[in-house]
């Protein structure tokens, strides 16, 4: 019988599934493919997290630090699992630094991948210095200075543009990401502390700054910060002769098409499923469902199950999802796998 | 004006068409169609009131629609290669102008007219525009580009490399064959149907020169056996 738990992934579902496994007193092998743990909110650089407003490096490190000097986790940095022999209750694992590892269940926290917005060349991103990811500016944000790509001056007006990557048939994406109406109110916030003579647009279909977000996020970015909110998606970027971004749009009170200049025009990337799930599903043995997410087993007496006995998710693996929610999830599913050592 | 019951029979031609479920999927109101519609730019014309209108099912509006925005609209389909949910509203423009057809819609009539002379050639010649129909005049919209086609049309289609193409009074050359399946082909689709009722003249006129087309192709079906059997 084995006492440990093979948690894949080391962002903030997986460390969160590690901690808890160690908590209830098994052991987790935690495998991480990049360089570093912590996941999106490290690899890209987030700057302030919703909903807590702490730094991404801050909040995500305190739970690296939680799951580096727990004993009880083995962690394998830029590795993989290349096979997975056994049933549940008794797994074999073999990494691609050469180890095996004996475990009773799999908790698979492999997250998503950022949308890459050269997929929707017509707006702009990687033709125009200006045009930039909600990742990138977060970095900025972080660098504590909000300035034109180009060539450094202050930008007088910035737009963000929501669904980039989301709700769109024309690209196969359809899925609302979730997260991103509540991570630009946030981000549109935080430019306005940096550059308080900049003026922020977001351009929107639906606003979903779902449950508390609504008055915190949306209402507060209105309130306090004057960002303006416009219902129009936008049809196509280009560069005016003075080195200005053009933004073409409806404006749909008078049912009419206008072009407006900006300065920086941000895409509010979406969550694509994680690059890597079509090798993950292989490897596993586990279903995807029709987005390309980890498939969900029935979700009321199943919680946290894949379509394989023994293997278990949680987190954006699943389908767009917020940290904290991902957090969560983590360690229900980190301990519904130790459920499997205890019967074993 | 129409009475209501006359609307709801015109949206029920639109609906019923065996297009329209594949065109118009919903709408979020985003307004991509009308932002990037060039369309948009010149005329009244927003090609997301349109897909609102049928959305929502207003059909007196869209009634009052049929009689000159959906004329506006260019059929570049760019606001189908835009909408993030795949409708395309210039696709329900094709049906809702074609159903205006079928009612013998004025407006239908109005824009059409002008096409008559382009029906004709295209009738007669196979071809909807020849060179010789490209005058500066005709086509402001061209700009300076226009100025390009002047000069002795005759040398410049010799030209052309294409024996088919160094044509003037046609932009080439259709054989007696492809022009009468032609007619055949507008005859079951229903096009000769529509243009009987835009315009009545001009159909018989057509249909005069299509009776003397076929004859003529029998006729030289004809000379061929006999040659065959010579």
């Amino acid at each position: 019988m084995s006492d440990t738990v093979l948690v894949v992934g080391g962002g903030p579902a997986g460390l969160s599934a590690a901690a808890g496994i160690s908590a209830a007193g098994f052991k987790a092998v935690l495998v991480e493919k990049e360089d570093r743990l912590g996941g999106a909110p490290i690899l890209s650089g987030y700057a302030k997290l919703v909903p807590s407003g702490e730094w991404a490096k801050d909040a995500i490190g305190r739970m690296v630090e939680q799951v580096e000097g727990d004993a009880n986790i083995q962690v394998h940095k830029s590795t993989k699992v290349t096979k997975l022999d056994g049933d549940a209750g008794n797994f074999t694992a073999t990494l691609s630094n050469g180890d095996t590892v004996q475990v009773g269940s799999v908790v698979l926290a492999t997250g998503f991948t950022h949308f890459d917005s050269i997929n929707k060349p017509e707006w702009g991103f990687g033709t125009f210095p200006d045009v930039l990811t909600t990742t990138q500016m977060e970095q900025m944000v972080g660098s504590g200075k909000i300035t034109c790509p180009s060539d450094g001056r202050v930008p007088e007006r910035v737009a963000i543009l929501l669904c980039v990557g989301s709700r769109d048939r024309q690209i196969g994406r359809e899925w609302c990401s979730k997260i991103c109406c509540t991570v630009s109110a946030n981000l549109a916030m935080e430019i306005k502390e940096l550059s308080p003579e900049t003026e922020v647009f977001i351009y929107y279909m639906d606003i979903r700054t779902f449950g508390l977000y609504e008055d915190k996020f949306y209402w507060k970015s209105q309130e306090e910060f004057k960002v303006k909110y416009v219902k129009a998606r936008i049809a196509e970027v280009t560069a005016s002769d003075d080195g200005r971004l053009l933004v073409k749009g409806e404006d749909t009170l008078v049912k009419r098409p206008i072009v407006i200049p900006f300065d920086i025009v941000v895409h509010a990337i979406g969550m694509d499923p994680n690059e890597d799930n079509p090798e993950i599903a292989e490897t596993f043995g586990v279903g995807l469902e029709k987005h390309g997410y980890i498939d969900k087993a029935e979700t009321y007496t199943n919680t946290c199950g894949t379509t394989r006995k023994g293997i278990y998710s949680c987190g954006a693996a699943y389908g767009p999802e917020t940290i904290d929610d991902s957090i969560a999830q983590g360690k229900a599913a980190g301990l519904r796998a130790v459920a499997d050592l205890s019967r074993a | 004006m129409a009475t209501y019951a006359e609307m709801q029979e015109i949206f029920d031609d639109i609906r019923s068409d065996f297009r329209y479920d594949h065109e118009l999927n919903g709408c979020l109101n985003c307004g991509i169609c009308t932002a990037t519609c060039p369309s948009a730019q010149f005329y009244d014309y927003s090609p997301r009131e349109i897909v609102q209108l049928l959305w929502t099912e207003n059909v007196d509006q869209i009634y009052d629609a049929m009689q000159e925005k959906i004329w506006a609209c260019a059929q570049c389909m760019t606001c189908a290669a835009r909408c993030p949910f795949k409708n395309s509203p210039g696709g329900l423009v094709a049906i809702m102008r074609e159903v205006a057809i079928k009612h013998g819609m004025d407006s239908a009539r109005d824009v059409l007219r002008p096409f008559g002379r382009v029906m004709l050639k295209l009738i007669t010649t196979g071809n909807q525009l020849s060179p010789d129909m490209i005058q500066p005049d005709h086509f402001p919209d061209w700009g300076p580009n226009i100025q390009k086609v002047e000069g002795d049309l005759k040398t410049l289609r010799k030209a052309i490399p294409v024996k088919t193409l160094q044509t003037t009074a046609t932009a080439w050359e259709v054989s007696l064959k492809t022009s009468v399946e032609m007619y055949t082909i507008w005859e079951m689709t229903g096009v000769l149907d529509a243009l009987e009722l835009m315009d009545e003249n001009l159909f018989d006129v057509i249909e005069d020169f299509i009776d003397e087309k076929r004859e003529e192709y029998e006729d030289w079906l004809e000379e061929q056996e006999e040659d065959d059997d010579d």
